[in-house]
């Protein structure tokens, strides 16, 4: 990447940073999340619509299309400053599906969702733990996020080497729904009917997945970073013993580890991301090395996050075990993206069939 | 009454199993959370009609008179069969207090009453500002009068909300050496001025509890032992809570689930996972190994030392590694709020859940560790 092209994206990434602050603060209470959580749909239409019209939900949708035309860069970045802040809009999985629609191009949906009016979901999955898409015409498509919210799903349907896409209106859908831990769903929808909006390759369809993978992979960076540093203000308030608690060696050293497995994460969501965008909308950034970089970045992302709030709530102590204390809410945000898009054990295998053979 | 005693150690287990097979309600089997008094009382009953209520007590105070390694065994058949834990604070902690440093009067006045389950103890330690340093505890009682004045706050008081009384240690010497300026007070909570508040915990259940003391005024002749001793005879208590901590049963029903699970998701034949599971199925028969080892200083009629902590640190330790690896495994199902398919084996999220507090609560882990390095290592410092 020339230094130009580098230096607009790092202006990129800034200035999402930035524009992210005004809509999903890091710091600050989480009234509002505890406000929507477990209840329908889960998340804020008018802040949806808001991040339409930030342009973040066709961040990664060219300009020609209606998107901002950002590269991963900037995506990760976003991404992980909604993770911060507990978002529960469900940004990953919309990118995904404005990707798969701008791919096929299907310019209506598209628009309806990009703006944020709509929401739109792929609904892709038909096994846990699973990054395969076999497209199978009525099989159940499983853990379709904030399901209760959309506006119609994108069911993908194997047709020769790729597949064909048709979108389902949500009004009078089989959908079934479960609660989650932090607050949201998963549906569970049985396809039926559903109107062509065009078709993806094989190869479109796992790009997109993967950029949905490190998607994950930032925003639980985002939550470990929070919650680590709102256990350090823990450690440097809370009084035992006559000293404050990060005064005692032992929570010195676990607040070390884990400082170095949220700095292992970020330094691999942003190689990951880098390698994404060197290829820039050329995608010429040999796919093996693109999908090892987004499976270790994943893998790292979803254990290092489990470590550090499962610590955060340790360091707690008794008020770490409350629902009241927000910490909590980072574990269980943890618990629910760890696994989505591939769980750090999917990830592993694929990072190991993906490794080419030749490292720089 | 039946001298269990006088068994061998299989005839006892035998009985207990009978007793819990025939007798346990199939509903309360492996409850999620803590049971509430009143989901659990239907079983209180049947120990109380039993006579089992306080296995420890001496039988001449209501008792069954267990030895020690005869109670471990109860503990472990309840444990297998997945018997639920009532509040049980006024039989496995007040009761043997008093039996060993309350009066006569206390005795008689108190103990009828937990057998009967007229009376539910819940236990006032922590405060705000005193969880893992607990002698720094301000919660105050001033003498005046007959009675002392109450005034302070408890906290993560588990079962509060269901109990009538609560024991706490109470400071009653403000200048004294923080040990040694605490005393053991047993208050009704039912007296004007005592307030419970209960917090949800992150299993979203309302478990544990704050008490509130504004002015509460207690009858001199509840405090128990001299003024001013309370610490040391708490402390009496602790081995053991350590022992009953570090049982290996938890671990071993999480295994058991942790399979069920890895069979439900189709990885339980995987090299991968198998691996793993070995690994954590070895932990926990070493985990026995050692457990039974502090059973037979029980046994021998010895008490514990400072080494029983050990056993909570690990117990809890693995405990966590199971739930760990049921996460990792769940898939996306390990981020749902209830258990899969409405069956509560397959519950990953929860179990995660659950496991959180074990090295919190009953003196932390990273306690446990100084515990260890200074009082059985004796490194300086
Ligand atoms: C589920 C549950 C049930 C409970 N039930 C009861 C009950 O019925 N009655 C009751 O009285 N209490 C109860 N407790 C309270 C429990 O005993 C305390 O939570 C525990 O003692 C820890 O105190 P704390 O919460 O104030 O944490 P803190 O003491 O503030 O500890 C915060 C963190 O600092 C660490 N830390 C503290 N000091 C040191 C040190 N010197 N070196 C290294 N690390 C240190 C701790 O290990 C912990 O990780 C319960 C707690 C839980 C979670």
């Amino acid at each position: 990447m020339s230094a130009t092209l580098q230096d607009e994206r790092d202006e990129a990434i800034r200035m999402i940073r930035d524009s992210a602050v005004g809509i999903a603060p890091r710091a600050g209470d989480r009234k509002r999340i505890r406000a929507l959580r477990f209840k329908s749909p889960g998340f804020d239409p008018a802040v949806w619509r808001q991040m339409g019209e930030q342009g973040w939900i066709g961040l990664r949708v060219p300009e020609e299309q209606g998107g901002a035309g950002l590269g991963m860069g900037a995506f990760c970045a976003l991404a992980e400053e909604l993770g911060a802040a507990l978002a529960p809009e469900p940004l990953v999985p919309g990118a995904l599906a404005a990707r798969l629609l701008a791919a096929a191009g299907a310019s209506a949906p598209l628009e309806a969702l990009v703006s944020g009016e709509a929401l739109v979901l792929a609904a892709w999955q038909e096994r846990a733990n699973s990054f395969e898409v076999p497209g199978t015409p009525d099989a159940p498509r499983l853990f379709l996020p904030m399901a209760d919210g959309a506006r119609s799903f994108l069911v993908p349907v194997r047709a020769g080497d790729g597949f064909s896409l048709r979108l389902q209106p949500a009004e009078g859908a089989d959908l079934a729904l479960e609660p989650t831990q932090d607050g949201g769903s998963y549906g569970t929808l049985r396809p039926a009917g559903g109107e062509e909006v065009g078709t993806v390759s094989a190869a479109q369809m796992e790009a997109a997945l993967e950029e949905a993978a490190l998607g994950t992979a930032a925003m639980l960076l985002g939550v470990m970073d929070q919650a680590f540093a709102m256990t350090l203000d823990y450690l440097r308030t809370r009084q035992q013993f006559g000293k404050p608690i990060g005064s005692f060696q032992a929570l010195q050293h676990r607040a070390a580890d884990l400082k170095v497995q949220i700095a292992l994460s970020r330094a691999s969501v942003e190689a990951a991301a880098a390698i994404c965008d060197r290829g820039g909308d050329r995608e010429d950034a040999p796919a093996a090395q693109r999908r090892a970089a987004i499976a270790r970045a994943k893998a790292r992302a979803a254990d290092a996050a489990l470590l550090v709030t499962r610590q955060a709530i340790q360091l707690h102590g008794g008020i770490g075990y409350t629902d009241e204390a927000d910490i909590g809410l980072y574990m269980r945000r943890a618990m629910v993206l760890a696994n989505q898009f591939g769980s750090a054990g999917l990830h592993r295998r694929r990072f190991a069939a993906a490794q080419p053979e030749v490292e720089a | 009454m039946t001298d269990y005693n006088a068994m061998t150690d299989d005839e006892f287990r035998a009985e207990v199993r009978r007793f819990v097979e025939s007798e346990y309600p199939t509903h309360l089997r492996n409850p999620p959370n803590r049971l509430h008094w009143d989901e659990g009382e239907e079983w209180f009953r049947i120990v109380q009609k039993k006579g089992w209520v306080a296995p420890g007590w001496p039988r001449e105070l209501g008792g069954m008179g267990l030895d020690a390694s005869k109670q471990i065994i109860l503990i472990e058949e309840y444990e297998r069969h997945g018997v639920a834990r009532l509040p049980d604070h006024g039989v496995i902690m007040l009761g043997p207090l008093l039996i060993r440093f309350g009066t006569e009067e206390q005795r008689a006045r108190f103990l009828p009453r937990i057998l009967a389950g007229e009376d539910i103890w819940c236990q006032g330690y922590s405060e705000p500002g005193a969880g893992s340093d607990l002698a720094s505890l301000r919660t105050e009682a001033v003498l005046d009068g007959d009675h002392y004045v109450v005034n302070g706050q408890k906290i993560w008081t588990t079962l509060a909300t269901d109990a009538n009384w609560i024991f706490c240690l109470v400071r009653t010497d403000k200048a004294a050496k923080k040990q040694e300026g605490i005393s053991f007070l047993l208050i009704d909570m039912n007296t004007p001025g005592v307030t419970v508040r209960p917090i949800i915990n992150l299993a979203l259940h309302d478990e544990f509890c704050e008490v509130f003391f504004d002015n509460v005024r207690v009858p001199k002749e509840n405090l128990v032992g001299e003024p001013n001793k309370g610490w040391s005879m708490a402390k009496a208590l602790l081995g053991f809570e350590r022992i009953f901590l570090g049982s290996p049963r938890q671990s071993a029903y999480a295994l058991s689930r942790l399979k069920t699970l890895a069979e439900r998701m189709g990885v339980f034949d995987e090299p991968e996972f198998q691996d793993r599971y070995t690994k954590l199925r070895c932990d926990l028969e070493d985990h026995k190994a050692l457990y039974e080892t502090f059973v037979a200083v029980l046994r021998r009629g010895e008490s514990l030392g400072a080494d029983v902590s050990m056993l909570k640190l690990h117990q809890s330790d693995l405990f966590q590694r199971i739930t760990e690896l049921m996460l990792e495994i769940g898939g996306e199902n390990a981020g749902l709020l209830k258990p899969m398919e409405g069956n509560r084996d397959l519950h990953p999220a929860g179990q995660f859940i659950e496991a959180r507090p074990t090295t919190i609560y009953g003196g932390s882990s990273e306690i446990q560790r100084g515990i260890l390095a200074k009082a059985v290592l004796e490194l300086p410092g």
